[in-house]
């Protein structure tokens, strides 16, 4: 009886195909995620007429396309490169179905196309794929790194949690003081972790949006508008609600966050992000206007860059060692500058601080944002 | 809803429709002991094809565009060489009927049980990765819309009635007739098969030529229609082919329908005296 082995093999070939193309992640190969998450898919609107992408460009390496029908015909989806060569594509997308593809783009230019009644040349978005691309996650390294960065993030978002409650329960208790002193801390677990947040657009706005910074109509929330019932009106008994939305805002940023596919060169992105923010907003004082903290957010940015820098460290020293010694000594020479800064266990308040003393922490900040945007290159590699 | 009815449909039909012929073929020629192989070969796609679909659905693995084409295309050329070789028994077993010597059929089919177990795991592997796929994410945005997974679901359970037709119907008729009739369908059938491998190895840029049409017919035959549904279902007939999966058809269809039609070496009926 020759069957079960033709079967067997039958088998072992699709085993093999799968196993040759899953991909390790951090967590190991093929790693269950309990449901799939909502983040960094490009999601496109199909409908008999319309193909909306959500993006018109992306960077070089994998994306996923979330292709959401919502029209009555079938339709299918084809990313196209030049000469209409298939990327990847994904058929049988019936109305009120969505369906993904994952595609692997090295650069150039690209067309996401549906086809409505799965005929003719379809609607055709123009995608610009841009950036170097290698496929990075093969590297045990990269992964390593990725899988350490997460759990940075973990550890971050679990003590953001704890402390956003602290101070929500405060401002809902109208314990004007107490909240006071939770708000820089919460703050500090925030701005850790907020290039990770800053994925997931809409939530960050809700969440740290400055006064000056809202958009015409746009309701405010989040911390900062607490900060300002808190320093300026001195009465947050009508911030219930708001101190409710924000803890609601948190959570869900915390689990996507958690969920999140984060790839090296968005690490090293993000690092340099961090520095960007405490140039622009820390440095300034306009981050923390009413309450004057802004020295912890400074702290915590660089912290926040530190860390990924340092899950990143092993493939660095590998391919740049020189890269590393500087950014070491820049690190070491931003947290003296910083440091000189210290009051009790916080800081000194943005007002207290000279002119020249802010010069000196720019300064430090700027020496250190020049070797932290040479990494993605060197990840990217 | 209709129109994941008839994606079901067409799906489902291109599993069912060799299936059932081959059921058919089987309980015709007093070989029903092959059956279990049958739906050994059955089961196995379908368990795979769930298994891996949810695999590709549910985890972190992932199969890049081109091997899932490959997979369709190599899947669909394995099977053109399988049913082929059923229409070629068929026309033999056909040309060595002498009416009522049913005996004789036997000798004649000498269907190996691999290939039997062969053939009905690619006919339902074929596509059965591409439907589980599809079954997933339809179970998935049930949540949102039940639509989709209540279409797809009947119009695969609607395929499986036709092909049970098939059968019923096959089982009718007179053994000949039969075996012309199912082996000119498997011709159109595995043709259609052949195409389908070809426009996946250009989908998976193995071929050139993906976007040089043959002609265009979807005006007649809308994709979206359920006589359209139908056609492509059956014998992979699809609006708006390519030139070279039009040539590959064509290159199948005439040499295979030549060879299945041509009149056979004259072989002399034995008579009922003699002793064999």
């Amino acid at each position: 009886m020759r069957t079960p082995i033709v079967l067997a093999a039958a088998g072992l070939a699709l085993a093999a195909l799968s196993a040759c193309s899953s991909e390790p992640q951090a967590g190991g190969a093929g790693s269950a995620t309990s449901a799939p998450a909502e983040d960094g898919k490009i999601s496109v609107a199909a409908t008999d007429t319309e193909c909306k992408v959500a993006v018109s460009e992306v960077s070089a390496g994998t994306s996923t396309f979330a292709i959401t029908n919502t029209g009555s015909k079938i339709t299918e989806f084809y990313l196209y490169a030049a000469g209409d060569r298939v990327m990847g594509e994904v058929e049988n997308i019936v109305p009120g179905l969505t369906r993904e593809v994952i595609v692997e783009l090295p650069a150039g230019a690209y067309e996401a196309t549906c086809k409505p009644g799965m005929v003719g040349n379809g609607i055709r978005n123009p995608l610009k794929v841009s950036g170097e691309h290698k496929p990075l996650t093969d590297d045990a390294k990269l992964s390593e790194a990725i899988a350490g960065y997460k759990r940075y993030i973990k550890s971050q978002s679990d003590t953001l949690l704890v402390k956003t409650r602290e101070f929500a329960d405060a401002v809902k208790a109208g314990d004007i003081d107490k909240a006071k002193g939770l708000y820089p801390v919460a703050r500090t677990y925030w701005e850790r972790i907020e290039p990770v947040a800053e994925i997931f657009g809409d939530l960050d706005p809700a969440i740290d949006a400055r006064e000056a910074d809202l958009e015409e109509g746009q309701e405010w929330t989040g911390y900062h508008r607490i900060e300002k019932d808190l320093w300026v009106k001195k009465d947050v008994s009508k911030d219930g609600p708001i101190a409710d939305k924000l803890m609601a805002d948190v959570t869900t940023v915390v689990g996507k966050a958690n969920s999140a596919q984060l790839s090296p060169v968005q690490l090293a992105n993000g690092a340099k992000g961090l520095l960007d923010e405490v140039a622009t907003g820390k440095i300034t004082g306009e981050e923390d206007i009413w309450s004057h903290t802004d020295l912890w957010d400074f702290d915590a940015n660089l912290e926040g860059s530190k860390a990924a820098v340092q899950a990143l460290r092993p493939v660095l020293e590998e391919r740049s060692p020189d890269l590393v010694k500087t950014l070491d000594g820049k690190f070491a020479a931003a947290e003296a500058a910083l440091d000189a800064h210290r009051k009790g266990d916080g800081w000194k308040l943005h007002n207290e601080l000279s002119k020249e003393e802010l010069k000196k922490l720019s300064d430090a900040i700027n020496a250190l944002a020049e070797p932290i945007s040479r990494i993605a290159a060197v990840v990217a590699k | 809803m209709f129109a994941s009815y008839l994606i079901g449909l067409r799906e489902g039909l291109e599993a069912t429709l060799v299936v059932s012929v081959l059921v058919a073929f089987l309980v015709k020629g007093d070989r029903r002991d092959r059956l279990p192989l049958v739906w050994a070969g059955v089961v196995v796609a379908v368990v795979l094809s769930v298994g891996f679909g949810a695999l590709l659905t549910f985890t972190a693995a992932r199969l890049g565009h081109q091997q899932h084409e490959l997979f369709d295309a190599v899947t669909s050329l394995l099977a053109t060489v399988f049913v082929t070789w059923m229409i070629f028994w068929m026309r033999r077993a056909a040309r060595s009927l002498s009416g009522e010597l049913r005996t004789k059929l036997n000798d004649a089919l000498q269907l190996g049980p691999v290939a039997v177990v062969v053939m009905a795991f690619l006919a339902v592997a074929r596509e059965g990765l591409e439907t589980a796929l599809l079954f997933f994410a339809s179970v998935q945005g049930a949540t949102t819309s039940a639509t989709p997974l209540i279409g797809i679901s009947l119009g695969l359970l609607t395929a499986i009635v036709i092909g049970w037709g098939i059968y019923k119907s096959a089982l009718k008729i007179n053994l000949t007739t039969f075996f012309t009739w199912t082996g000119l369908l498997l011709i159109l059938v595995a043709a259609g098969i052949f195409k389908y491998g070809v426009h996946d190895l250009q989908e998976a840029n193995i071929l050139p030529g993906l976007s040089t049409q043959a002609f265009d017919i979807s005006g007649i035959l809308p994709a979206d229609s359920w006589w359209g549904a139908l056609i492509s279902g059956m014998f992979n007939i699809t609006p708006q082919p390519t030139v070279l999966e039009t040539a590959a058809w064509v290159l199948y269809a005439v040499p295979t329908l030549i060879l299945f039609l041509r009149p056979g070496s004259k072989r002399r009926t034995p008579s009922l005296t003699t002793t064999a």
